[in-house]
């Protein structure tokens, strides 16, 4: 067991924080406060791999590791947990999916597009009726000679705005109901995005609602085996939970990062607040809460790339990446006073980027639900 | 073929150097390494030389060569991975403290040996951590072959180069015949960055080579440390702290006091006359 | 090797009269030649170079050597260090010293290199130990710290010095010194580098290093929108706004702006420094300043140390009431 990065990880991790730094953070507050979806960074982003991060190299990705996978979307994070969504729900719930489950001509047709980051990918599986709950999806696709004709509305759908390729969770009526991913292009007739969602955080992410109304998509655009769909679903959702975790983590790096520095510069009773031992205790908890959750990120992407089952292992690191995101984005606040509850400073961004991670992709409930099935699964 | 060597160096990623402002020393080894900001310049002209030349069929090898401890093999992987060929670790406790005398000695011992048949060498015009500027020039020197500094644009011609440069407010066009040594300006060459692709490919061979003391031939007694015709005898923090005045409060109390004290040396700064406070006399 | 006494001053005259690093030098020299005993030389290459000869005389050198020759015409790199190479191994000064102007730090390494002897870039002052051995003394670690330097056995003893370190002696026209012309050595080998074209073309913008108030900005300033309120306050007092490395990567302001180590160095007669917190590589190009105002939620800054007027307050909003006070009070 090595806990040291090697070189490979370490490089990742400069070089996506270098772009990062330079590219993105000069202009995050901006685009959070105009709910603007950066285009000109995407488009340095696309030849620079973000959007091919596990695509095997004949696609024209990168075929990173996972672990390599956490760091990117960590780090992107970091500066702009906004975009570092958008990137990691591309890559996971969209590309993923694509290529553990689809043909071979499924993903020539598709992967290469998402890869060069021309086309955005989507996963919609919620609804009005259905978020924690896939049983409750109403969104239908009825099979009519050589196609499917789906109907229904999409809500809370990351990148949804801006979307070219997506995955649609819909049920296919016959005689019995079958669960079913459709891949839908966005040039598809009868496919449409609504408003953009007006959120507390992610508020550079254009998520939106879809709308279906006899979208027609060849028989061809059915990923997998028909009836497959809940089995795609949680993979996607396995491998989406890591992207989460990293997500979160990134966050809670960039307030624990913020707050250091602010308390060795913040005077009161002339001295640097740091030298008060309340918030060394608030410093200390946050960065062990940090490396803990580091180490589950980290110990659930080797377990993605050993092959075996890792579904338990990203719920654990979801849940605590996400619960330490809030908690210490929390401190962070509280260490900055009055500063932090200002706009004038990024961590009350941090404070409305966090909590959404312990929600999307699964809230903590249902990965708690996951890991104790997990626990009960195993034979006694 | 072409072949392009250049010079890097990793240096301590400054934004993140552990500094002691009490005791005035630097905790190195708590520092980040990167890769010298003026040594990226150096490749990235090495790489648009490449791709200018593939665009017209022709082959080009770039190697890069870097001096310093293992650590530093991270940014020959950088390097491999924003396009270079092959990369060289010259790694040796005997070379480490050596100054620019003896470290573009080393590098010559190197190039002498393994790559006699280059036709251009690429450095930076200067490393961010210690900014002298003195080793590609030196470099040059122990080869004797000509360099220029500071270049703006490269051309390749048959058997030479034409460069642009501006110096000493001076904007020249020169000709230099090959193999020579060019320092890339601080301005020039804005480099590209890495590709994750780029990273992934750089570690699948894993073909970096350390090259040690032993291996270039140096004396069993060679110590850079020792055998550098400079030495340090002493090293403090600059002085910076002088008597003054420390202004706190409100801003509209501080902004005041400000020009009530010190409005005249403003004023004459200046070059206007400022209407003073009503209440200067009371002082 | 024994040698002379001498300390040599390579006359880098192109830029004259804009750049006085050789007759800083030259005042410099003087100083420790009056520890070390011998004489302050100046070389000059070139072809009808007469005007700097007197020039240095006049700046306090005793003796001149000067090849003076149409094939010196270019100032070239090659030639020079090839000279000066030779001539200090005829007539074997105790040091050797070049301003570190371009010019000096592309030939000032070579010819170190040509007699097998040490350099120190860029040194910010010159002093003489109880041997009588030179003292270079240059930033070091990134401009981190400052290191005294000496060369313990080679000889000469070799150093570019920093434009701008050393005050230039009066201009004295009843200077005498003795001027010994040499003939252009008949091995002067060719040349591998020509020049095709050159042409004066002053650095885009001076205005910052002329500049009587400057205002430099830090990262402290807060965001790129609140940075642009320096430009205000240039604008009312007739500054110029420099800034900080972190600010110039941020892209709030060109790089053209930077001032510290690897950009300008200032030397107003007010510097305003709003939210800068003070490496070394920023404070260096700084120091020049007569009277410095720092503005800094932090009193612990190296820069509001290093400050005359230190204001422990949030540097955006001390800008905005300096511009409003500076509107208040300018006389109409």
């Amino acid at each position: 067991m090595d806990f040291m990065p090697c070189y490979k990880h370490q490089l990742i991790r400069k070089t996506v924080k270098e772009f990062a730094e330079n590219e993105i953070k000069p202009r995050v507050s901006e685009l959070d406060r105009d709910s603007e979806f950066p285009f000109d960074i995407i488009e340095k982003m696309k030849p620079l791999n973000y959007f091919g991060l596990q695509v095997p190299g004949e696609f024209g990705g990168a075929d990173l590791d996972t672990i390599s996978y956490a760091i990117v979307v960590e780090e992107i994070s970091r500066v702009s947990a906004a975009i570092g969504l958008c990137v990691t729900v591309h890559n996971s719930v969209g590309i993923y999916p694509i290529l553990k489950f689809g043909t071979r001509e499924q993903q020539e047709c598709f992967i290469p597009a998402m890869a060069a980051g021309e086309s955005i990918g989507a996963f919609c599986l919620t609804e009005a009726n259905a978020g924690s709950d896939a049983g409750g999806v109403e969104t239908s696709a009825q099979k009519i000679e050589d196609e499917y004709v789906i109907n229904g509305t999409k809500i809370f759908v990351t990148n949804g705005g801006v979307c070219g390729t997506i995955l649609v969770f819909a049920v296919t009526e016959g005689e019995r109901d079958l669960a079913n991913v459709f891949i839908v292009e966005k040039e598809r007739p009868g496919f449409s995005v609504g408003e953009i969602e007006d959120l507390c955080g992610m508020r550079a992410n254009p998520v939106s609602s879809l709308f279906f109304e006899d979208c027609r998509v060849p028989v061809e655009n059915l990923l997998g085996k028909s009836g497959q769909g809940l089995k795609i679903g949680l993979a996607a959702l396995d491998a989406g939970r890591i992207g989460i975790a990293a997500q979160a983590l990134g966050i809670a790096q960039a307030a624990f990062e913020d707050s250091v520095s602010y308390a060795r510069e913040r005077q009161q009773f002339n001295k640097p607040i740091a030298k008060f031992q309340t918030i060394q205790n608030y410093l200390a908890d946050m960065a062990t809460r940090i490396d803990a959750s580091r180490l589950l990120l980290y110990r659930a992407a080797a377990v993605k790339d050993s092959g075996k089952s890792f579904s338990a292992e990203a719920s654990m690191a979801k849940l605590h990446c996400s619960a330490t995101a809030r908690k210490v984005t929390d401190l962070a606040v509280q260490i900055h006073g009055g500063y932090g509850y200002s706009k004038e400073y990024d961590v009350e961004r941090y404070f409305r980027d966090a909590k959404v991670t312990e929600i999307y992709e699964g809230t903590s409930e249902i990965q708690k639900m996951v890991i104790a099935r997990h626990i009960l699964n195993q034979p006694s | 073929m072409f072949k392009i060597i250049v010079c890097i160096k990793q240096v301590p990623m400054v934004s993140e150097l552990p500094w002691d402002s009490k005791t005035g020393t630097l905790k190195r080894e708590l520092a980040q390494g990167m890769m010298d900001p003026a040594s990226r310049r150096a490749l990235e002209a090495a790489l648009r030389i490449k791709e200018d030349r593939a665009g017209e069929d022709q082959e080009t090898h770039i190697t890069v060569i870097s001096m310093g401890p293992e650590m530093a093999r991270e940014i020959l992987y950088e390097a491999k991975a924003l396009g270079a060929d092959n990369g060289v670790l010259l790694s040796d406790r005997k070379m480490a403290g050596a100054d620019t005398f003896l470290t573009s000695f080393i590098l010559a011992e190197y190039i002498k040996k393994e790559s006699p048949d280059f036709d251009l060498l690429l450095c930076g015009s200067q490393t961010s951590d210690s900014e002298t500027a003195q080793v590609g020039p030196q470099l040059a020197g122990e080869l004797l072959i000509p360099a220029m500094g500071y270049v703006q644009s490269i051309e390749l011609d048959d058997g030479m180069v034409r460069v642009q440069r501006h110096v000493d407010d001076f904007m020249e066009l020169l000709e230099m015949d090959l193999p020579g040594l060019l320092t890339i300006d601080q301005g020039a060459y804005s480099p590209r960055y890495v590709a994750l692709e780029g990273i992934e490919r750089a570690f699948h061979t894993d073909d970096i080579r350390t090259v040690n003391a032993g291996d270039l031939g140096l004396d069993r007694d060679f110590n850079a440390l020792k055998d550098s015709p400079t030495r340090i005898i002493d090293v403090y923090s600059p002085a910076t702290r002088k008597e003054n005045q420390v202004l706190k409060g409100a801003v509209k109390k501080v902004v005041g006091q400000l020009f009530d004290e010190y409005g005249k040396i403003i004023s004459g700064a200046m070059g206007k006359d400022l209407k003073t406070h009503d209440h200067e006399g009371a002082k | 090797m024994t040698g002379t006494k001498d300390i040599w001053v390579l006359g880098d005259y192109r830029n004259y009269f804009h750049s006085r690093v050789t007759l800083q030098i030259l005042a410099r020299a003087a100083g420790l030649s009056a520890k070390t005993g011998g004489r302050v030389c100046a070389l000059v290459f070139g072809d009808h170079v007469d005007e700097y000869v007197n020039e240095y005389i006049a700046h306090g050198a005793e003796t001149v050597y000067v090849i003076d020759d149409p094939a010196l015409k270019d100032y070239s790199v090659e030639n020079y260090s090839f000279l000066m190479t030779r001539l200090v191994k005829e007539f074997k000064p105790e040091t050797l010293l070049v301003g570190a102007t371009r010019f000096g730090q592309e030939i000032a390494p070579r010819v170190a290199k040509y007699l097998k002897t040490g350099l120190t870039a860029d040194c910010i002052d010159l002093d003489i130990d109880a041997k009588g051995r030179l003292v270079q003394i240059a930033p070091s670690f990134g401009g981190n710290l400052i290191a005294k330097i000496i060369t313990p056995e080679k000889r000469p003893q070799m150093a570019t010095i920093r434009p701008g370190t050393f005050q230039e002696l009066k201009h004295d026209n009843d200077a005498e010194g003795e001027v010994i012309r040499l003939p252009l050595p008949s091995d002067l080998p060719a040349k591998k580098i020509r020049c095709i074209r050159s042409e004066y073309k002053p650095s885009r913008n001076r205005k910052l290093e002329e500049a009587d108030i400057v205002i430099i900005g830090g990262r402290g300033m807060g965001s790129k929108r609140k940075f642009k309120k320096l430009f205000e306050l240039a604008e009312l007092v007739n500054g110029e706004v420099g800034a900080t490395r972190p600010v110039v990567y941020a892209d709030w302001i060109s790089h053209d702006a930077l001032v510290g180590q690897a950009g300008k160095h200032v030397k107003p007669r007010v510097l305003f420094s709003f939210g800068v917190s003070g490496a070394i590589q920023h404070t260096a190009a700084v120091t020049d300043a007569d009277f410095i105002v720092a503005i800094n939620k932090n009193p612990n800054a190296t820069m509001m140390k290093m400050a005359d007027v230190a204001i422990m307050a949030d540097a955006n909003q001390v800008c905005s009431g300096i511009i409003r006070a500076v509107k208040e009070k300018i006389r109409d």
